[in-house]
């Protein structure tokens, strides 16, 4: 059964094509109107019937007020946190971002249905901003240009950007209200109501305000031009049947006029108290938006004169970090994919941001007097911890940092550093760690591996390949294996995979052996960034020390630390993951796939390599060119991905919840029905093997987990 | 409250079996290539049970000792990160290829050089040698009493209190003070160091005290003085024999293989 919501990426091309249809019928509408519409005198009488018009701008002066006052008490928040660092870097970059994400709303519109809901809401508040500051100016200033054929047209789309304003709201109403729609509600609030019925009274009242005063004037008067307001029009129409007399319609007129002001004014001071602050913060937080991958942690520089480590109190925060607390507008997009909250884990990103951005409002006013009065003595303003108490440790372990909440985000939140920054708190302040996890990072200490308890030696995998070439910096590639690759019995075939393909293909490469030692991209993810810098900058000196170039790596987690972030210890190496190699070479016909695997198989994309790092084609290509496999996509792909669950260090941690999370995901792969799970990452390989058997017990039938590389070295070389 | 730790490198008994090598002409093991040292795990835990009397009792200090060569000063700065306040690394080419008497004779004499020693912990054995000698030895050297094997320490007005783990069960002992214990795994974890310890212990000097400053003799100690003498170090061979029971149904073989468990005292 073809699944709706898989995603592919020639759906998302045509999805933002058909973006600019509404833009296309609109000039279409203003060039006809010109073309064919004499109206030389149409026009109409600014606040007509309104006694006291200058009422509004004390409305006017009055929000204006608010929003100063809203802005001040936020900046002032904002401003206890930390210098962020970059924020000038890649202006025009930063530009696109505000533009792409923010205006053109790129990440709303990941779900359609909000999107549509939400474009309509937007452009109509745009658009009928836009015409009530024309009245306004053609009104109360000198400048008169509200006539003849542009009033005709103003009339017209100004109604039409009224109805597309009541089909959102209708939207809206229809999911808040009637459907079975769960994420908007984890964390309704009495203003979400507000928000959705205020916007529709505006909009309504708008409609009856004109379809008074056409009732009054342009249908007695200019019948002609009273059609271009068309929805009130056919509004005035119909009451036409009442058969109101002058004084009633005008009085009804007035009413509808002081109602539409007064709600229209009270809604834009729900910007300064709710969430419909976003329409400033999303753009913002775009601008604010990271530049560089979203691969890489940020480092902490000088690490060895730092007295606090990580993010432990509120102002520890970079501003940046407290402002996207203030964008959150609990969609709830973050947790609906989010593994952990999806396996019932206690995580849920939404919540984590609303919880910080409470005890922000709550413990930011002291801290920010304090902060005034001691400087930074004396942190403590609060008896509640944050990291403990408001945000609970088992909720900061829960991550898989598999970055899907970023993904999702419609208003740029980056949740990940943000937890791996209360991480660092956790394991170098405190050092409270789970139990297994801790093995693992004094296991990354000592013996410069994760896997504690192993009985392979680096060089395992070598037995029975004859002659492997060790890297001497006369080679153009450094075939790196990794800890899992070599330490790990269930992914030694897939390093002999990658070895034997890279021989065939003629590739010139070498590998380490007993020189090879953890990235450390285990410690920063759990949060150990110092034990992560001395890691890697031996191996950065390592890799210069033997005139690495070029490398080629196992394991997705290796590949994003080589690329990304390796860069910051002066580290600049050419990075490929391995099915990034083997996908060229085939192109490239220096491989063969021949020999026929006939199989559906189903392909997992591992969060470092497709999230991270935009890689979703190569493997798929790979799949693609072996003869008889034939690819099943799961229902969640790309980058809606659903992780394994081992990611940001939990394939160290034991599972707190009501699921694993790669019982989840295996079950995702066993619905397709597929034979083979392939993925690209020995411990995505790993979660398989354990999480296929517990969702399908019998062993008969039962899918199989393999890499890419396997996969493609059954092709090339045959079934052994 | 003084509080000695006593700490032991060895080397990593996670050393996979294949890179583990004995040298048959001196009786040694062949140091692991790429493989470093460790700090013996029941070490750690001493120095966790150490690091909480001392939390409970203001003003204590521990001080971690380890005999060993320079790259034991790796294991004692674990034991600082941890929360030790004093390391001393007895460091002598004399003290080498000792048993657990000249050891526990060498500790002993660094402890009375020490002067004002409450308590001795030490891991309930080595996890290279396993002999579990060394911290009796150093209580009959100080003329102290010893509880070994203890799952937990705590502590009363005559002394510490003792949880020993014994076959069927645990005793409780209360031990007066000075004296010395022996701390095994039941106790639990050893805490993971803070990074601001770690950057502290790493800033810190490690007194060394080579044989002259105990006031020992070089034929007290290490090879000279060791009572007990190595005739072979091997490892046991490993192989993997499979013998198919005879039988013609499950039962048969089951009886079987009952009879020649039977036969070979196994069960």
């Amino acid at each position: 059964m073809p699944d709706p919501t898989a995603e592919q990426p020639q759906q998302q091309q045509t999805r933002t094509r058909a973006w600019w249809g509404p833009a296309v019928g609109l000039s279409g509408l203003g060039l006809y109107a010109a073309a064919t519409v004499p109206g030389e005198v149409a026009g109409r009488e600014i606040y007509f019937n309104v006694a006291h018009p200058w009422a509004v701008y004390v409305f006017m002066a009055a929000l204006v007020g608010l929003m100063v006052y809203g802005a001040i008490h936020h900046i002032r928040l904002w401003g206890i946190g930390k210098p962020t660092p970059g924020l000038l870097r890649e202006i025009p970059h930063r530009f696109s971002n505000a533009l792409r994400l923010g205006l053109a709303q790129e990440k709303v519109r990941r779900d359609r249905y909000a999107g549509i809901m939400h474009w309509c809401i937007f452009s109509s508040i745009v658009v009928l901003t836009l015409v009530t500051a024309q009245v306004a100016i053609e009104g109360d200033t000198p400048i008169k240009f509200l006539h003849g054929t542009y009033y005709l047209i103003f009339s017209a789309y100004g109604d039409f950007f009224g109805l597309v304003g009541l089909v959102g709201v209708g939207m809206a109403l229809n999911r808040r209200y009637f459907q079975d729609f769960h994420r908007i509600r984890w964390d309704e609030r009495i203003e979400d109501h507000l928000i959705i019925v205020g916007l529709g009274l505006v909009l309504i009242s708008g409609f009856l305000v004109e379809a008074f005063r056409i009732l009054a004037t342009e249908l007695v008067q200019h019948p002609d031009w009273a059609p271009w307001s068309f929805v009130s029009y056919a509004i005035a129409r119909g009451f036409t049947s009442f058969h109101m007399s002058e004084p009633t319609i005008l009085s009804m007129h007035i009413a509808s006029w002081w109602f539409h002001i007064a709600s229209a004014f009270g809604w834009l001071a729900l910007i300064v108290f709710t969430r419909l602050d976003h329409m400033f913060f999303a753009p913002i937080n775009a601008f604010l938006l990271r530049t560089d991958s979203p691969g890489r942690l940020a480092k902490i520089e000088d690490i060895e004169q730092q007295e606090i480590f990580g993010v432990g109190h509120v102002q520890d925060f970079t501003w940046k970090q407290l402002f996207e607390l203030d964008a959150c507008v609990r969609c709830g997009r973050c947790t609906e994919v989010c593994p952990a909250n999806i396996a019932g884990q206690p995580l849920s990103p939404m919540h984590l941001i609303q919880d910080l951005k409470g005890y922000l409002a709550d413990v930011g006013p002291a801290i920010q007097t304090h902060q005034h009065q001691f400087g930074d003595a004396g942190r403590e303003v609060s008896s509640v911890a944050m990291v403990g108490e408001v945000i609970k440790d088992e909720t900061l372990w829960a991550c898989r940092t598999c970055g899907a909440c970023m993904q999702e985000c419609p208003v740029m939140i980056e949740h990940v550093p943000t937890i791996v920054d209360m991480r660092r708190f956790l394991v170098m302040n405190e050092a409270r760690i789970p139990a297994t996890a801790q093995a693992a990072l004094e296991n990354l200490e000592t013996r410069g591996h994760p896997w504690r308890g192993t009985s392979l030696e680096r060089t395992t995998w070598m037995e029975g390949l004859g002659d492997v070439p060790i890297f001497d910096g006369s080679q153009e590639y450094l075939y790196w294996v990794g800890c899992s690759g070599s330490l790990v019995e269930r992914n030694l075939p897939v390093t002999k995979a990658v070895f034997r393909l890279l021989g065939e293909s003629g590739a010139s490469f070498g590998v380490l052996g007993q020189e090879e030692t953890c990235n450390g991209d285990p410690a920063r993810r759990l949060g150990n960034e110092y034990l992560y810098q001395i890691l890697a900058q031996q191996l950065v000196e390592t890799f210069k020390a033997k005139n690495v170039q070029r490398v080629i790596t196992n394991c997705p987690h290796c590949f994003n630390t080589f690329k990304n972030e390796y860069p910051q210890f002066d580290g600049n190496f050419e990075v490929l993951h391995h099915t990034e190699f083997l996908s060229n070479a085939l192109q490239q016909g220096t491989l063969k796939a021949t020999h026929p695997v006939s199989a559906d198989v189903t392909y997992h994309d591992s969060c470092y390599l497709g999230r991270y790092n935009n890689q979703y084609d190569a493997p798929r290509q790979i799949i693609e060119m072996v003869p008889g496999a034939n690819l099943v996509e799961m229902q969640r792909n790309f980058s809606k991905g659903l992780c394994c669950g081992a990611g940001g260090g939990n394939m160290w941690q034991e599972e707190i919840g009501e699921r694993r999370v790669n019982h989840v995901r295996s079950e995702e792969a066993v619905l397709t029905g597929a034979s083979q799970v392939i993925s690209n990452c020995p411990f995505c390989i790993q979660m398989f093997e354990d999480g296929v058997p517990a969702v399908h017990p019998e062993e008969e039938g039962r899918m199989r987990p393999f890499d890419v590389a396997e996969l493609l070295e059954a092709s090339v070389f045959g079934k052994p | 409250m003084h509080l000695v730790v006593c700490a032991k490198q060895i080397p990593d008994p996670e050393t996979p079996p294949s890179a583990f090598r004995i040298d048959s002409a001196t009786n040694k093991v062949v140091p692991a290539q790429g493989i470093a040292p460790v700090l013996s795990q029941f070490d750690g835990i001493a120095a966790e049970a150490a690091l909480r009397i001392k939390e409970a009792n203001a003003g204590s200090k521990v001080t971690v000792i380890s005999l060993g060569a320079d790259s034991a000063a790796a294991a004692i700065k674990q034991v600082l990160a941890m929360g030790a306040d004093e390391g001393v690394l007895l460091n002598d080419p004399a003290f080498e290829d000792g048993d657990s008497y000249t050891t526990a004779k060498t500790l002993a004499s660094a402890i009375k050089k020490l002067g004002d020693v409450d308590a001795v912990f030490c891991g309930r054995q080595a996890a290279d040698w396993d002999m579990g000698q060394v911290g009796l030895l150093i209580a009959e050297e100080l003329g102290w009493p010893v509880s070994i094997i203890a799952k937990s320490v705590g502590q009363d007005a005559s002394g510490l209190t003792i949880q020993r783990v014994v076959d069927d069960g645990f005793e409780n002992v209360a031990m007066p003070l000075p004296g010395v214990v022996t701390v095994s795994n039941e106790f639990g974890e050893p805490r993971y160091p803070k990074l601001p310890q770690i950057m502290a212990a790493a800033k810190k000097t490690v007194t060394q005290w080579k044989t002259d400053d105990l006031g020992l003799a070089a034929s007290e100690v290490g090879a000279a003085g060791s009572r007990l003498k190595l005739e072979k170090l091997s490892t046991p061979p490993r192989g993997v024999a499979v013998e198919i029971m005879p039988g013609d149904t499950p039962a048969e073989q089951a009886a079987a293989l009952v009879a020649k468990l039977r036969a070979d005292h196994v069960i």
